[in-house]
């Protein structure tokens, strides 16, 4: 990089916006892999991720990528100009990835402030033999050989090649007549219009301006729609293109010759051509809100159901049938487009923080001693006060909600992942995602990435069965994963679940019999699956007898174990032998401000999440138990529980010891109840949560620790340190 | 007040000496713990607050004497004469806290007494004495003795100073320096 400009910024565009353009990459390519191909828009907006990609690595300089970029761009070329038949799909998708993962990794390596300096000449090579192979496959006549064109750093529209008659082409005038009493009969037009430009090579039609002259329905319905075609297709392909819709009365299909054709529409009317290129946007774009509108059923939406039985590794596109339509990129739901702006986390991390800090002031002046002074008339402050709290509770939502991200990017590269290591074991394995649009915090979204990843390669890897052995156990249904995720009281419940061969107790009992993990005098028998379960997660355990590419080296469960743990997380297995398991992972929905209960014990403070606390209760003393070892429990409307006096339990001085002077908290932790003693509750409080600093070494109980309102500074209780 | 101002002074004469990166070199900050004067490179300085209120964190050494609110910012303050392994002295308005950050870590150092900043030249800078008894004598924090002006300052490692954990050493090597004398 030349070092006399300031390439800094520039620097971290081109980073930031090609990542982003990788991503949807990834996302569009992972989405249709397992259909017979690409769908036009998929095939244009690769195209255009490449170029732009190529164009802003060219101005920075990055040749291998402008390099490989190019090549990619010109393979989407040649598949969007000609419409080869007989693309192998699957390697399609493969070298798109490929492409994708090599520029990623250079990426990482201009991040990190390495220079890019990955050879993509294999890469390229391997794409010019592709290339060649669906040239050399079958694209249509006239157009096999047509050269990939030098011109492709001119702008995507300049790509825009006027139909050519070739000597197969046919000439059609047809005609369309919608009942009388149809509506919008304008948009039912377009439809046709828009059905006919797959095999279109000219197009004309009457009246023209169906789509932003609303008034041309009523013209439409009066003197019918008039096409003028060339295509190549038979007259039944553009009856079945057209389809019949309720509303339509007659479709007319008419050969015409060439020179009638080139007379246009009889009444001399000014020709209107539709840009078969680029305007497919923009046309749809403007006829996107009325089709919403109409609830009638869309013809373009019945996509070929039939799925060809496919193994790993021989997926073959069959040749497109005659009448069936390519799917069009308006079968997908289109999600509204918002606008969004990008903005440095950094900033965002400190408007948090300064948020925290507005909170922590608005308590010090609304609890300010100075007010408790007696006689005060506060009504005016209070209402004042209340109205300010009210606002910086708005405020505290909005920046959680800014900082809230779907699960999305995360789900669709766990759907990568399923896709490489299923292919590269040979299991041909279906992955579904449920509730990826679940929102959590940005910070919570960086810690899940790993352990995620780690489930679902376990999954494909240890989970499913090979096919062999699926066949031998008698399963018929396709080996699936399906990735989910849902919000359950203020927690995200993330699963990992398949539906593979599950976990085999007896290996992973003489696994941790022969680890000398069992206690001893304890029977076999007396450990629950749960218990069993537990033990995977356990450092240097695997059953895997054979260590993969991918797992079975016994590292993995307990970092990920660990990883959930740090963030406040669960990790809970569920599994039935035979068929399958179930990895979920509890994860709170926030770090960073949560609803607390602040005690006292001691001359130290505490703040108990307000959501496990289910009781607060004064004891008597003849409600309590003691056990000869000092345990004690309180006896609660006929129920007991284990009790911990919190002074004791920290050993901390001037502490409560008179059980009738404190206060009981009924805490509710993981499915098991215990009780808190306290000294004294001060109140409740939203808290901006702060780690403890690093320096100090964990502490069993403690999660964190926060600023109180006179800018003291209590201790976060961790309510599942204090079980176990 | 005399107090406050010498630490107004104290600051001024730290932002000074930031303002100028080679200036720093060979200054060092220099407290009192006990009977010693040590000495800390004065890079690692980032200020020198009074004392405030400490809250304990249960369960650690008994040296971290908990957290502070530093202006926001949650850190934990270490006291230096227990970390030594002295005896704990008593908290008074005239104790100060020093606050270190070495690496990513900042903590506060409580000090009996803020000396002075002094500037010990690189020749004037001894090993730690080491007695081939046996590899416990050799002092961990201390990486050196600088002479500044007829006085004697044990240079401290704050790297070790944070992360050491045995610590019963420093008595040792104060008598083995006192010998040297």
């Amino acid at each position: 990089m030349a070092e006399e400009f300031n390439t800094e910024g520039m620097l971290d565009m081109y980073l930031f916006e090609n990542e982003q353009l990788l991503e949807q990459l990834q996302e569009r390519v992972l989405e249709q892999k397992d259909s017979d191909c690409f769908d036009e828009e998929s095939i244009n907006e690769i195209f255009r991720t490449m170029h732009t990609i190529k164009g802003s690595s060219g101005i920075m300089m990055f040749d291998n990528i402008t390099a490989i970029s190019h090549k990619l761009e010109d393979v989407f070329f040649y598949l969007r100009e000609s419409h080869p038949e007989n693309v192998p799909h699957l390697e399609l998708v493969e070298h798109v990835l490929t492409v994708e993962d090599f520029i990623s990794g250079e990426m990482d390596k201009i991040r990190n402030g390495d220079s890019p300096d990955g050879e993509p000449a294999e890469i390229i090579a391997e794409l010019d033999k592709f290339l060649e192979k669906i040239k050399g496959g079958g694209g249509k006549t006239g157009e096999t050989g047509k050269p990939v064109p030098e011109n492709v750093h001119e702008e995507p529209k300049h790509f825009y090649i006027a139909p050519v008659a070739s000597s197969a082409s046919r000439f059609y005038k047809i005609y369309i007549t919608f009942f009388p009493d149809t509506e919008m009969a304008n948009v039912h037009a377009y439809k046709a219009v828009y059905a006919l430009k797959e095999i279109a090579e000219d197009l004309l039609y009457s009246p023209e301006d169906i789509i932003s002259d609303p008034d041309s329905a009523q013209a439409i319905v009066k003197d019918g729609f008039r096409i003028l075609l060339q295509s190549q297709s038979d007259e039944e392909e553009i009856r079945n293109l057209i389809g019949v819709g309720y509303d339509i009365e007659s479709v007319d299909v008419f050969e015409c010759k060439a020179n009638e054709f080139l007379q246009g529409f009889d009444f001399g009317e000014p020709e209107l051509k539709i840009d078969l290129e680029s305007s497919v946007e923009d046309i749809e774009a403007k006829v996107k809100a009325a089709i919403d509108q109409s609830s009638q059923e869309d013809d373009a939406a019945e996509k070929p159901k039939e799925k060809p039985k496919m193994a790993p590794g021989d997926f073959v596109i069959k040749s497109k049938e005659p009448g069936k339509k390519k799917q069009l990129a308006k079968d997908k739901p289109k999600t509204e487009k918002a606008s969004f702006i990008s903005v440095n986390v950094s900033k965002m991390d400190q408007l948090m923080d300064l948020i925290g800090e507005l909170v922590i002031s608005e308590s010090v002046v609304l609890q300010n001693p100075d007010l408790k002074v007696p006689g005060l008339n506060l009504t005016n402050f209070n209402k004042a006060a209340a109205q300010m709290s009210k606002i910086s509770t708005d405020l505290q939502n909005v920046i959680m909600s800014m900082r809230m991200v779907p699960l999305t990017n995360i789900f669709q590269k766990m759907n990568r992942i399923v896709f490489d290591v299923s292919r590269k074991l040979g299991k041909d394995v279906d992955f579904e995602m449920v509730g990826e649009h679940t929102e959590v915090d940005k910070n919570i979204i960086e810690h899940i990435s790993d352990p995620l990843m780690h489930l679902v390669r376990n999954a494909v890897d240890h989970g499913i069965e090979t096919k062999e052995e699926r066949e031998a156990s008698g399963k018929t249904e396709k080996a699936k994963i399906t990735l989910s995720a849902r919000t359950e009281a203020g927690k995200v419940w993330i699963s990992v679940a398949d539906n593979g061969t599950g976990l085999n107790r007896e290996k992973i009992m003489a696994k941790a019999k022969k680890q000398g993990l069992l206690t001893d005098g304890k029977p076999e028998s007396a450990y629950s699956d749960k218990e069993v379960y537990q033990f995977i997660t356990l450092p240097g355990f695997s059953t895997n007898e054979q260590v993969t590419e991918y797992s079975g080296r016994g590292v993995g469960m307990d970092v990920v174990v660990q990883n959930i743990q740090a963030i406040g997380g669960v990790l809970d297995i569920e599994s039935e032998p035979g068929y399958g398991s179930t990895m979920s992972l509890k994860i709170p929905l926030t770090l960073a401000i949560i609803d607390g209960i602040v005690m006292e014990t001691g001359d130290s403070s505490f703040v108990m999440e307000t959501g496990v606390i289910k009781q607060f209760f004064s004891v008597k003393e003849d409600m309590m138990i003691h056990e000869p070892d000092g345990d004690e429990y309180v006896m609660i409307r006929g129920e007991c529980y284990p009790v911990i006096r919190l002074g004791k339990w920290y050993g901390l001085d001037n502490y409560q010891t008179s059980i009738e002077n404190g206060m009981m908290l009924i805490l509710e932790v993981d499915s098991r109840t215990l009780c808190l003693f306290v000294d004294k509750l001060i109140g409740k409080q939203e808290i901006v949560v702060k780690p403890i600093p690093p320096y100090i070494k964990k502490i069993k109980g403690l999660s964190g620790c926060t600023q109180l309102g006179d800018g003291s500074i209590a201790l976060i209780l961790d309510p599942g340190g204090l079980v176990d | 007040m005399e107090e406050t101002s010498g630490l107004k002074r104290l600051d001024e004469d730290l932002k000074a000496v930031s303002d100028e990166r080679d200036a720093q070199k060979g200054k060092y900050m220099t407290f009192k713990s006990g009977n010693e004067y040590y000495g800390l490179k004065i890079q690692y300085v980032n200020e020198i607050i009074g004392f405030q209120a400490i809250t304990p964190v249960p369960e650690t050494e008994e040296y971290i004497k908990g957290l502070i609110n530093l202006r926001g910012k949650i850190i934990p303050v270490i006291d230096v004469r227990l970390r030594f392994g002295q005896e704990p002295f008593e908290y008074n308005d005239r104790t100060c806290i020093i606050v270190i950050s070495v690496k990513t870590t900042v903590v506060g150092l409580i000090v009996e007494k803020i000396a002075e900043v002094v500037e010990i030249k690189e020749e004037n800078i001894l090993p730690p004495p080491t007695l081939g008894r046996t590899d416990k004598t050799q002092n961990k924090y201390i990486y050196g003795i600088g002479k500044a002006g007829g006085a004697v300052k044990l240079l401290l490692d704050p790297d070790k100073l944070l992360n050491d954990t045995d610590m019963s050493m420093i008595e040792q090597g104060n008598d083995v320096l006192n010998e040297e004398e």
